[in-house]
């Protein structure tokens, strides 16, 4: 059990990244939280949702970020505290009101929390949101350890209310998802009360109403400065004469820290570790320049430090008392990863590298067999199996569907993919079907495009597909605009009545909120149909049928919503006391024969198919079989067989 | 022998399938749409049943008759013959629903009573237009399929499913092509279970046409159930559509764009490898003319005829003839006028060759 929601302050415990998030806004006495899941952000809201009857506070699950913040803007507007939480992208979706409300400020503390991802883990950009503070120009946070990502989700809360600005806090996927030690502090008893009468006026302005609120962001960020040159979050470790300094923040400091005892250059290096990012505490920075020769930045993502401080440095060489100084970072490539300065995922390596170079030192980290002899030890306890949808995903099946129905529409057809499980539509588990990826609702959206470009020389049937809360999410405003500009589309929603991919969350389709309370559902297909757009349901596991219908709409002009509705088996298979039995019927399988040559395991590859080479047959893994049948179904050999368990 | 790539570059980039349905009736990755055959997926084998079986791959005359009729043939027009005659249905509900003399349909429902097969797979249609094959098990699912289907239909896939899943014997009703399909599984090794099809009942056939063929008869007569399609003997030229309301005559030249590209190879037209062969009588309305071809093929026609199912004459001398040589010019024409590359498949010795072409 976590404590992230106990009341004892002084307690010590170890606390996920962002339950620490989730517990430094309790601490905060936060009021008032949304939010839209996505990795690695998903843990904060959903650990306050767990939090919200005991503490009162109100929670939800919002249709998308924008909404998210825009409501929690409202309730900090109110006097409420309030924060947001989502992954990188989702700073995107709701910039256009960052980049107003920076400029109507709040009143009760808001904080707006980014979790980026390196190395892209489960995200389709590696964007580093810190630019988004900057950009906005309003206080931004970067926790490194858990107890810091507490501390400082609370401190923002009191800053915000504070300054009356918006804050930022961001975490990226190593924070959030790695666990360390907290201590609990206490959890305030106050209710607020929200407050917004004739007599308040909250906007961003125009023209010079909104100049005047700029020259008043840039006189709060003064105040934030003044501030962050104080603040205990930002620190040196060292020997204070260095002449070497790294310059760090983010999980970067840990990585730092311990690449410089490794290659033992305590003595010679000293580590400037930076908490509060934007704006820069410039007084402690310059202290630290003035001595140096040499600095090193570390973070994560963008050289975002790095140019600021360079920045800064430049205004110091004017004033002629510092340098000369040399500087690496990602604009050197000392700081690299896999692909280049600048992007993938640091570690302790990466340092350890850098400093090496620099300072011509030899080091090996690892022994240089360690891969080799990793993938060993693990490649005999890991099946080999590329990334796929689950066992009994309808995903599965609705793409299978989709290539036979163009296969059989013979024009080579394009699929626009989208974010979700089913982004794996790219791939072979999806039989490569899709085509593009990028943000959520960008299926629909460039689908609008390649439908409406037979006048240029592309006449091909455009499939967009999408899952059923990134529908809600992004995909109305596309599906009105192909409607409105008769774009030449079928749009395939895979509706497994889930947010499946950032791990069940709720959204406007299924019926149930955040707290798991019954609510209205807003059905996908009244939603088009309002629209005026053609829309049929298929159960995708009827696969004739799906097969037939999409073959149809892709022969009809215009747009065209085909919704393959069928629960997700992670779901599903809760909710269910027996599984059926299912196993292959070895003197009926054909294996590598004509008229199957392994169609379970070699095209339609659910893991719950296996191959038994040895016997040049196939079975079934009990393990991961969810009992679906779909597999028996399409069996050519009929060898498949399910019996219900009684 | 050959795999599915063979049969891509011989059939399908041809554009000699079909539509039978036999390699989508025995490979999960073929599918019959609109007349044709589609691969969604290779599966890598080198050598397989679609490639074997499929009606516009190598086809040995002399091999197959001495197989199924356990000699070379003598009539190289007609094919191996036993009795040729013409009937008609002594049922007069049947010879009602159907095209001509209903011979098919009296035939398939007294195989059915009589126990000689227990299900049967024929075509209906739903609307009179759009085909669909069916496993039928009695006399009123047999009248549902009467009268003459003119779109291809992939009847070979449920010829299969029915050799699959039925207990019984199982009869058949189909064209020339998917005639010689399931003879080719039949004398194969490789399919074993499409000799669960004990009687095989061949249409006569000129040609068949593209699914695509359906809308252009629905923009004749719109959404009125088609009652009969029928293109009556030479020179008459025209397809006549019989609608609840009304009859509709067609100028065959209109139609002739929809004829599958598959037939104009095709040099069976009295279907000469069923066990009997059945078509109209030129020159003689509501009656059939009647080819046993099999022992098979003649037990059934004449215990049918003992039984009073039949009513059977001798077919004239003038019709015999018509017939022969309506046959003859299709096969002259064929062996003539189409380019070497697509009748490749035909495998004729010179004996036959020069007994059509002269």
């Amino acid at each position: 059990m976590s404590l992230f929601d106990l009341v004892e302050p002084g307690r010590k415990g170890l606390l996920m990244g962002n339950e620490a998030i989730a517990r430094g806004a309790l601490e905060a006495g936060v009021d008032f939280c949304t939010g839209y899941p996505g990795n690695p952000a998903s843990e904060v809201v959903e650990a306050l949702a767990k939090a919200a009857r005991k503490f009162g506070i109100y929670v939800e699950w919002s249709v998308n970020e924008i909404v998210a913040l825009e409501a929690a803007g409202a309730a900090a507007a109110a006097g409420l505290r309030a924060l947001t939480a989502m992954k990188n992208l989702g700073a995107d979706v709701c910039s256009d009101f960052l980049m107003t409300v920076n400029l109507s400020g709040t009143r009760g503390g808001f904080v707006l929390v980014t979790g980026d991802d390196p190395s892209a883990h489960s995200t389709t950009t590696e964007l580093d949101t810190r630019n988004y503070a900057r950009f906005a120009d309003i206080p931004l946070l970067e926790p490194s350890t858990a107890q810091e990502a507490k501390d400082m989700t609370k401190f923002a809360f009191e800053l915000s209310e504070e300054i009356g600005l918006i804050c930022m806090v961001r975490t990226v996927t190593r924070l959030s998802h790695a666990r360390g030690v907290v201590t609990l502090g206490p959890i305030p008893k106050e209710k607020r009360t929200a407050a917004f009468s004739s007599q308040d006026l909250w906007t961003s302005g125009s023209s010079s109403i909104t100049c005047m609120f700029h020259s008043i962001l840039h006189e709060k960020m003064n105040r934030v400065k003044a501030k962050f040159e104080e603040s205990e979050f930002n620190r040196y470790t060292g020997n204070e004469n260095a002449e070497f300094v790294i310059i760090t923040a983010g999980t970067g400091w840990l990585y730092s820290l311990e690449a410089v005892r490794l290659l033992g250059l305590e003595d010679k290096v000293g580590i400037l570790k930076l908490g509060t990012t934007w704006p820069l505490p410039e007084k402690l920075v310059l202290k630290h320049l003035r001595r140096a020769k040499e600095v090193l930045f570390v973070e994560e993502i963008d050289p975002f430090l790095e140019q600021n401080v360079k920045m800064l440095a430049a205004e110091l060489l004017a004033e002629g008392n510092v340098g000369p100084l040399k500087f690496y970072g990602k604009k050197s490539g000392h700081v690299r990863g896999e692909f280049g300065a600048g992007t993938g995922e640091i570690d302790v390596d990466t340092v350890i590298r850098a400093l090496a170079e620099i300072k011509g030192l030899q080091y090996q980290p690892r022994e240089r067999e360690y891969s080799e002899k990793a993938s060993a030890v693990v490649g005999s306890l890991v099946p080999a199996r590329t990334m796929g949808f689950c066992a009994g995903c309808p995903h599965r099946a609705s793409f299978l569907a989709i290539k036979k129905a163009l296969q059989w529409d013979g024009r080579d057809g394009i699929v626009t993919g989208d974010i979700g499980c089913y982004s794996l539509g790219l791939l072979p588990t999806g039989f490569s079907v899709a085509k593009t990826l990028h943000c959520m609702g960008a299926g629909i959206g460039t689908a609008n495009g390649f439908g409406k470009l037979a006048s240029f020389g592309l006449d091909k049937p455009v499939i967009a597909v999408s899952g059923d809360s990134t529908f809600y999410h992004a995909c109305i405003p596309a599906l009105i605009n192909a409607k409105w500009h008769n774009a030449n589309i079928l749009y395939v929603i895979l509706d497994n009545n889930t947010t499946a991919m950032t791990g069940h969350q709720p959204h406007p389709g299924t019926g149930s909120d955040v707290l798991g309370n019954p609510v209205l559902k807003i059905p996908i297909e009244d939603i088009c149909r309002g629209i005026g757009v053609e829309t049929r349901i298929v159960d995708p596991f009827d696969l004739k049928e799906a097969v037939q219908n999409v073959y149809e709409m892709l022969k009809m002009d215009g747009v065209k919503v085909l919704i393959f509705r069928h629960e997700c088996p992670l779901t599903e298979t809760k909710k269910r006391e027996k599984k059926p039995k299912v196993y292959v019927d070895q003197d009926k399988c054909i294996g590598e024969e004509c008229g199957c040559a392994r169609f379970c395991t070699r095209v339609f590859k659910c893991p719950g198919n296996i191959w038994d080479p040895a016997k040049g047959k196939a079975k079934i893994d009990d393990a991961v079989c969810v009992g679906c049948g779909l597999c028996a179904d399409l069996c050519p050999a009929e060898a498949i067989i399910v019996e219900e368990e009684t | 022998m050959g795999g599915v790539e063979d049969l891509k570059k011989a059939v399908l980039s041809q554009n000699l399938c079909t539509a039978c349905g036999a390699c989508a009736g025995l490979c999960p990755y073929i599918d019959i749409v609109e007349g044709k055959a589609v691969i969604f997926e290779s599966c890598g084998l080198k050598e397989g049943k679609c490639y074997a079986f499929c009606p516009r791959t190598p086809l040995d005359v002399a091999a197959l008759d001495r197989k199924i009729f356990g000699a070379y043939r003598t009539d190289h027009v007609l094919g191996f013959n036993k009795s040729i005659l013409q009937g008609r249905a002594r049922d007069s509900e049947i010879r009602a629903v159907s095209q001509y003399g209903g011979v098919v349909s009296a035939l398939i429902t007294y195989a059915l009573e009589a126990g000689e097969i227990e299900s049967a797979v024929l075509v209906k249609s739903a609307d009179g237009v759009n085909p669909k094959p069916a496993i039928v098990r009695k006399r009123d699912e047999v009248l549902e399929c009467a009268r003459s289907k003119y779109l291809a239909c992939p009847t070979v896939s449920m010829a299969l499913e029915a050799a699959k899943h039925e207990r019984g014997n199982v009869g058949f009703v189909g064209t020339p092509c998917q005639v010689l399909a399931l003879r080719k599984m039949q004398i194969s090794e490789l399919k074993p279970e499409a000799n669960k099809i004990k009687l095989i009942v061949g249409l006569f056939c000129t040609w068949a046409l593209q699914a695509s063929a359906q809308k252009c008869i629905r923009d004749k007569v719109g959404e009125e159930k088609v009652l009969k399609l029928d293109v009556p003997p030479p020179p008459a030229n025209i397809l006549v559509i019989q609608t609840e309301r009304r009859l509709l005559e067609v100028p065959l030249d209109e139609l002739r764009r929809f004829i599958m590209p598959s037939c104009n190879v095709c040099l069976d037209m009295t279907n000469e490898f069923a066990d009997i062969s059945v078509g109209t009588v030129e020159g003689e309305d509501g009656w059939n003319t009647i080819i046993a071809r099999t022992s098979v093929g003649e037990e059934i026609l004449h215990t049918a005829i003992a039984e009073g199912v039949l009513e059977t004459k001798a077919l004239g001398e003038d019709k015999l003839k018509h017939l022969y040589e309506a046959a003859l010019m299709r096969k002259r024409r064929v062996l003539m006028e189409m380019p070497p590359e697509k009748t490749a498949y035909l495998l004729l010795n010179e004996g036959y060759k020069s007994k059509i072409l002269g």
